[in-house]
């Protein structure tokens, strides 16, 4: 579904990705974990059109994105849940899923929005009672539902959350990971990022350890889960657990 | 494993993805966390991530055996100690042995390669399978046992028996399958016929054949004495392992774990990559090992790589293995030893000089030995017969301890050689 190869992005002259390549499976949830600054943000806004400054190659379909603008790159099927949720707090709830589906109102497709806002507060009942409330008034947890739902809008074949987790309570991260599971098996393929390792990879099919801007690491989820690596560094076991022998 | 499995359906473009995936991913372990490959790649002023096509490997050094000496013991592993599950160790080329670590991850993907390889020749839960390997290859008889149970097969692990106990034990525990090197298996073979013991007195049925390539017409003696159909399967018996390749039912060249391995083939004279198809030696670069990565590592050993579909649909490349060798390592039943390491242990013991010793692999009673010359002269002249002839014995005792091959002196005269 999508393939980069050798990805690098610059920030000026700072070359914040130094070739990645890493490939994504249709209707599997691969996800990216890695620290801070690792450059996982950084790989979503190059590919979301959002960060024009890179090189390499990144194909959607089997078709590069070089050069796509965002609104070209949501109607070949790309959408994303950016970091911090993003929603527009003084619009309704409403609102905010309509401008999701921004790009297809020029399509005439007004019915088929009706249909899609109607499935989204099925699949969200929350979002149906907050209907026409400012969605600034929204706890994080209702604020991340919309910010997936308005993305959903767009009708994508791959959607890519940012840190969905960030911020919210146990609970409320696992119900948005059972979200991803549902929209996984109805087909939609699905790029977390992720510091919360342990949640996105209990939800993920695959993943891929970025270190610094590289994949240092990369395999099936439950291999990655019981990597000790990966546990040491992303899952929050206590490195004076591990005698470091270097 | 969902990739693992799923590796032999992807398109030649997908394979081509996956493989420079993990070949990125273990140049960026390797850099960061073992000094020397860091110190490799900064001398060429090259960074991991120039590396942006499986061709730029060539833009690599290549890793040798010294270089396993002389980071002895732990200096190439790239993940702590506390991660490592199990240690092994073969003959080096000198002083020093190769020592080779493997976390928990490297264990599930060896036991995932040999059952891979097993299952290619035929292997079920169903057989009886029974490891006859020699003292040197010790490591590869565990690996072997691991990857049997894993496919669920009844293992007999390989054991120190005399050829008439391994005889005893194939017929009456009812063995289907045998691994064991081609010398052995002729040994078994001829063993079997000058006491009398037909094949019929047997359940054996497959013969996984490994150490060596082996000659075709022995190859088919074997087969018809002992009633058996052969695979070959194509390891290193220091690092990494055995089974990088074996055959499948088709029998025409051996499919290389390509998820694990990337091989090239280069001249061995100027280290130049050679064109596709062409024989030269073999260099490995592992692709998912985590514990002690393999970059551009010298096998010494000759092949070509086939890259045209094979009848039994498997889509991994195949090699062709020849027999000679392209250093001046001896394969002594499938145990790698370098000459070097042999002077090393003389001249220590003896203090003799490179040019006072000759080798030379011989065979007694169908297996294999190294067969040391050694010219006399004064420093070890001794009136005392006797206890020159300890000295003698006791020198081989050290070469076969350290080399893990069996081991002959043998006194000439100056002028024979």
């Amino acid at each position: 579904m999508l393939r980069i190869r050798n990805l690098k992005c610059f920030y000026g002259r700072i070359m914040a990705i130094k070739g990645i390549s890493l490939s994504v499976a249709a209707g599997e949830i691969t996800c990216l974990i890695g620290a801070n600054g690792s450059g996982k943000s950084t790989l979503l806004s190059a590919v979301c059109g959002l960060l024009p400054d890179w090189t390499g190659g990144i194909e959607l379909e089997g078709q590069s994105i070089k050069g796509l603008d965002p609104p070209a790159l949501v109607r070949r099927g790309i959408s994303l849940v950016p970091e911090g949720r993003l929603i527009f707090p003084p619009l309704s709830v409403m609102d905010n899923l309509k401008l999701g589906a921004y790009t297809r109102y020029k399509k005439r497709a007004a019915n088929a929005i009706e249909a899609d806002l109607e499935s989204m507060m099925s699949m969200f009942p929350i979002l149906r009672e907050r209907f026409r409330q400012p969605a600034g008034t929204l706890s994080g947890g209702e604020q991340q539902m919309l910010a997936i739902a308005r993305a959903l809008m767009a009708r994508p074949r791959l959607l890519l959350l940012d840190e969905p987790s960030m911020g919210l309570a146990p609970m409320i991260v696992e119900k948005i990971m059972e979200v991803l599971e549902v929209l996984r098996s109805g087909g939609l393929t699905i790029v977390l990022v992720e510091q919360n390792a342990l949640a996105a990879l209990e939800a993920a099919d695959r993943g891929y350890v970025l270190e610094t801007g590289a994949v240092v690491l990369q395999g099936a989820a439950d291999e990655l889960l019981a990597d000790k690596d990966v546990k040491r560094a992303y899952l929050g076991k206590d490195y004076g657990d591990f005698y470091d022998a270097g | 494993m969902q990739a693992e499995a799923s590796f032999f359906t992807l398109l030649p473009d997908e394979k081509h993805q996956l493989q420079l995936e993990r070949l990125q991913s273990t140049l960026n372990r390797a850099y960061r966390h073992v000094p020397y490959h860091a110190n490799q790649l900064n001398a060429l002023g090259i960074e991991p991530a120039d590396i942006a096509t499986l061709a730029d490997l060539q833009r690599l050094p290549f890793m040798e055996r010294a270089d396993f000496s002389e980071h002895y013991p732990y200096d190439l592993f790239a993940v702590p100690l506390r991660d490592i599950v199990r240690i092994h160790t073969a003959p080096g080329t000198t002083r020093n042995p190769t020592v080779s670590g493997y976390t928990a991850q490297d264990r599930e993907h060896w036991r995932h390669m040999l059952s891979r390889a097993m299952r290619a020749a035929g292997i079920t839960p169903h057989d009886i399978l029974q490891v006859s390997l020699n003292p040197g290859l010790a490591n590869w008889g565990r690996d072997y046992k691991d990857g049997a149970e894993s496919l669920g097969a009844s293992v007999i692990p390989n054991t120190q028996l005399s050829i008439e106990k391994q005889l005893m034990v194939l017929r009456d525990y009812k063995t289907t399958a045998l691994i064991t090197t081609p010398a052995m298996a002729g040994h078994l073979a001829r063993h079997m016929t000058d006491s009398g013991m037909g094949p019929a007195a047997l359940s054996l049925k497959t013969l996984i054949i490994c150490g060596e390539s082996i000659a075709p017409d022995l190859r088919k003696t074997i087969e018809q004495e002992l009633h058996v159909r052969s695979w070959v399967h194509y390891g290193l018996s220091e690092v990494p392992g055995p089974a990088v390749a074996f055959e499948c039912e088709s029998h025409d060249g051996l499919h290389i774990n390509e998820d694990h391995f990337l091989p090239e083939i280069v001249d061995p004279e100027t280290g130049a990559p050679l064109p596709e198809g062409s024989a030269g030696e073999l260099v490995l670069t592992t692709l998912t090992t985590r514990a002690f990565p393999l970059i551009r590592f010298r096998t010494g050993d000759r092949a070509r790589i086939l890259k045209t579909a094979c009848p039994c649909g498997n889509t991994l490349a195949r090699l062709q293995w020849y027999p000679e060798r392209m250093d001046n390592i001896m394969n002594i039943d499938g145990v790698n030893v370098h000459g070097d390491q042999v002077h090393y242990h003389l001249e220590n013991m003896l203090s003799l000089s490179k040019e006072a010793i000759s080798l030379r692999v011989a065979r007694r009673e169908g297996r294999k030995l190294l067969e040391v010359f050694i010219r006399m002269n004064d420093t070890i002249f001794s009136d005392e017969i006797k206890e020159l002839e300890k000295l003698l014995r006791r020198a081989e005792a050290r070469l076969r301890e350290n080399l893990g091959v069996p081991a002959a002196i043998r006194l000439i005269e100056s002028a024979s050689m």
